[in-house]
């Protein structure tokens, strides 16, 4: 209930301080929409070369983008954290965090949390239901459930590794670097995971199991009876992975060496 | 010193190779069967984009940042002061680090991925030559472009949205994700009039023989060109933001 | 001693980091990725005391004593190698959520108000975040604002407060939940002598009106003097003095300096030769004018040592002082260990 409570207090600073500089917001707003259309655009110049991909259609494709962008947003508002290690570690600032009495991984989503890209969520939506009427889907009632269900797994998979990945810092003086290269892989988690082969696919699935935030749980929207077992592991995966990234961070936050060393 | 950082080089290692690995079966896919697309085989595909991935890391920096940064915290005035260019200096240390990364991360991490998958590489030397001359003109374009949005930071009171941008435009129009070739011919058409794809498409096409004769020239004129053009904006810009600075007392 | 009437019980606590050192040159890089050097220093190294609830103790040592480490293993910050620490009943690092909700924290270089919204803002989060009451707040906070002279400043976004402006805000914020015990990290550097005043006068307050008890690192020996009666001294991750600032001046020398300036240069010679059967060390000063004369605390020999100068040389000035604690650190980190 605290943290509850703190969430909201947090949120509510948050948009105050937003609100000053609206210009800044506005880039933001833009460069956001141009970073899910180079997806897009990707997407459609790829299948300007091809019809199927290990036979699946254009429009599934862009179905499983459109789904990816929602666990995205609710990751990329809630778990900032790519640039931890500089900003937290290289300067300190996780002294301060310490010194207070919430846990310190749950301060650090509040300081960092960018919640204008939750409207790559609307956009991701509005993808889906394009994708969906020219695939002729239809919905039940219990399926906006399943799917809010989902995009909280998937939402949780990816804050997990990205958490992990930043807990990397407390052990080694980790340098940003590689994020770009683990934003990247990310995407490949939204192409049906049978073009790969074992090594990737078991890595994708298992290790940074980026296909529980896009064609997984897609494939049980779009019909693909195939992968309903998968599908419906994407809570659950999302939960473990969660409580691991916290074990983990939890046991780096002992081996914080304090700036300045 | 950056060495120091073994985690980091052995993870940045491993996700690079399966980076390479996932997008070799997904061009595989893409691909499923046909032997070209756009005159480019699935090899020299795959070959294009380890090679840009690689070359990013030796003309990628973050000089942006720090000077948008520095100019925030006010360090830039008291840099103004110092006997050398502030600029000058923070493309050398852009050099200094990409150096670094392309000798103890691109090589190696080339050599290990090129042992796990079929990648083509050029066996003439003049290939080789054309393409190092290549990746340094990615290296002044690209800490150019860098140069003019940190100092843009002067004009702006918060400059993040203007580079988060910036980086999202260079990942597409530069050729990082897709080679210019596979685009549709009106959008390489506009992208003729923009500086990015000297930065990570030429370099790639060159390396896979993909530019042949004459091509290969005017590649190389293309980024010379834009290399020269790309002075004037960074001077015209530094020169304001200096007389700025002294109107404000700095 | 018992643990459970301490404030602050510390007992042989040891702070360990590896440290790497990289091979020279481009071949020694390279043999780095695959092995490497390292070394374990002890930053802090085996140290033990105690503080009594309502004390008010200065921590001091150069840069690289081991100050900031210790702090940070009190303040549940980092983990220690080895040893024991309790801090108001409690294991700082294990019970850190409960724990730091009883001390309150001052880093002097690092802020802990938000920098983009008003200082008031700040409080409010920081009152949302320590879960106080708001009679709690009312009641207490009022006078903190009020003795460090913030009310103007409430309003104003902390990026646009100047130093001296944002030290006093910071230290409202450490107080805002009325902790029992006060970290202090160098509070007053870089601020001028009045706000270091307020700054003091206010802290004397607190203590006394609170009985807070108060652990204070500084540079700053005069924040000491102000206001601990008891100092501990750290050298190398060793404490090397702990008791009270009055014995650590009498233990050391109890002197006075007589300062000279002459109106020719003078020769060590010719002082020492006029001082003949006295004891005084005589110290050159920055010109060859000027002379110091170290002598021990009595009125006859100092009357008597200027009485024979005067006689024979011609002087501008003269001064007695007494030698100030700045001095008697300075001379304890260059012995490197306190005279017993």
């Amino acid at each position: 209930m605290f943290y509850v409570s703190m969430f909201g207090q947090y949120i509510g600073q948050y948009i105050k301080t937003r609100l000053q500089y609206r210009t800044d917001l506005v880039v933001e707003f833009l460069s956001d929409l141009m970073f899910q259309a180079v997806n897009l655009i990707f997407i459609l110049v790829v299948f300007g070369h091809t019809q199927l991909l290990a036979g699946w259609n254009r429009e599934e494709i862009i179905f499983i983008y459109g789904f990816f962008l929602v666990p995205y947003a609710l990751f990329s508002s809630f778990f900032n954290i790519w640039d931890f290690n500089d900003r937290y570690i290289v300067k300190g600032e996780m002294d301060r965090i310490l010194t207070r009495p919430i846990h310190s991984l749950f301060q650090v989503i509040l300081e960092r949390m960018e919640l204008e890209s939750l409207f790559g969520a609307i956009t991701g939506i509005a993808i889906m239901f394009y994708a969906g009427a020219q695939l002729d889907l239809s919905l039940s009632w219990y399926d906006p459930l399943l799917f809010i269900v989902m995009v909280i797994g998937g939402a949780l998979v990816y804050g997990g590794i990205f958490v992990m990945l930043a807990s990397i810092g407390f052990w080694a003086d980790a340098k940003t670097a590689i994020m770009p290269m683990m934003y990247n892989i990310g995407n490949y988690g939204r192409y049906p995971v049978d073009i790969y082969n074992g090594v990737i696919r078991f890595i994708l699935t298992w290790i940074l199991p980026f296909a529980f935030v896009g064609v997984y749980p897609s494939a049980y929207f779009l019909g693909r009876e195939e992968w309903y077992g998968y599908a419906f592991l994407t809570p659950i995966v999302g939960i473990v992975f969660f409580m691991l990234a916290i074990f983990v961070w939890n046991t780096g936050v002992k081996r914080y060496r304090g700036a300045g060393n | 010193m950056m060495l120091a950082y073994r985690t980091n080089y052995y993870t940045g290692i491993i996700i690079y190779s399966i980076n390479i690995g996932a997008y070799y079966f997904l061009w595989t896919a893409i691909y499923g069967g046909k032997s070209d697309i756009e005159g480019l085989s699935v090899i020299q595909m795959v070959t294009y984009i380890a090679v840009a991935w690689m070359a990013r890391a030796f003309y990628f920096n973050n000089i942006d940042r720090e000077i948008a940064q520095e100019i925030k915290e006010g360090k830039v005035a008291v840099e103004m002061i110092r006997p050398y260019s502030y600029l000058g200096m923070k493309t050398m240390q852009g050099l200094g680090e990409g150096l670094f990364r392309l000798f103890f991360f691109s090589v190696p991490g080339m050599f290990i991925v090129s042992l796990i998958f079929p990648l083509s590489f050029a066996a003439n030397l003049s290939t080789w030559l054309f393409f190092g001359l290549s990746i340094i003109f990615s290296f002044i374009i690209n800490t150019q472009i860098n140069l003019i949005t940190g100092v843009l930071t002067f004009f702006f009171f918060n400059n993040d949205g203007l580079i988060r941008a910036k980086r999202v435009i260079i990942d597409l129009f530069s050729g990082l994700l897709l080679p210019i070739s596979f685009y549709p011919i009106w959008a390489q058409d506009v992208m003729a009039f923009f500086p990015f794809q000297a930065i990570s498409y030429i370099p790639s096409m060159i390396f896979t023989n993909g530019f042949q004769g004459n091509a290969l020239y005017d590649a190389i004129m293309f980024q010379l060109m834009w290399s020269v053009l790309l002075l004037i904006p960074i001077f015209v810009l530094w020169r304001v933001a200096k007389k700025r600075l002294v109107v404000q007392g700095g | 001693m018992m643990k459970e009437n301490q404030m602050i019980y510390v007992n042989n606590l040891r702070k360990d980091f590896k440290s790497y050192s990289s091979r020279s040159g481009l071949k020694g890089a390279f043999r780095d990725l695959f092995t490497r050097n390292y070394k374990i220093l002890s930053a802090v190294d085996g140290i033990s005391f105690n503080v009594k609830p309502g004390e008010m103790v200065g921590y001091i040592g150069e840069n690289g004593a081991g100050k900031s480490t210790s702090i940070k293993m009190l303040t549940g910050i980092l983990t220690p190698t080895s040893g024991e620490v309790i801090v108001n009943g409690m294991n700082p690092h294990k019970e850190r959520e409960e724990f730091v909700r009883t001390i309150g924290v001052v880093f002097g270089q690092r802020s802990q108000l938000w920098w983009d919204i008003a200082v008031q803002e700040s409080f409010r989060l920081l009152k949302k975040v320590y879960r106080v009451s708001d009679e709690d707040y009312a009641s207490h906070m009022e006078h903190v604002i009020d003795t460090l002279d913030i009310a103007p400043l409430l309003d104003k976004p902390v990026r646009k407060l100047s130093l001296g402006q944002r030290m006093r805000c910071e230290l409202a914020a450490a107080l805002i939940h009325n902790p029992p015990l006060l970290f202090l990290d160098e509070p007053t550097i870089g601020l001028d002598v009045l706000v270091k005043n307020k700054i003091r006068t206010f802290l004397k307050e607190i203590n006394e009106r609170y009985n807070t008890t108060i652990l204070l690192t500084t540079h700053d020996l005069q924040d000491i003097e102000a206001l601990c009666e008891r100092v501990v001294m750290l050298d190398q991750g060793k404490v090397i003095y702990d008791g009270s600032i009055n014995d650590l001046r009498a233990r050391w020398m109890e002197g006075k300096e007589i300062h000279f300036q002459f109106k020719r240069e003078v020769e060590k010679d010719e002082l020492t030769k006029l001082s003949n059967g006295i004891t005084v060390d005589w110290q050159p000063g920055k010109r060859k004018d000027l002379w110091i004369g170290h002598v021990e605390d009595n009125d006859e020999v100092i009357s008597d040592i200027i009485a024979r100068v005067v006689n024979e040389l011609k002087i501008i000035d003269v001064n007695i002082k007494s030698i100030t604690t700045e001095e008697i650190v300075r001379n304890i980190y260059e012995e490197g260990a306190v005279r017993e």
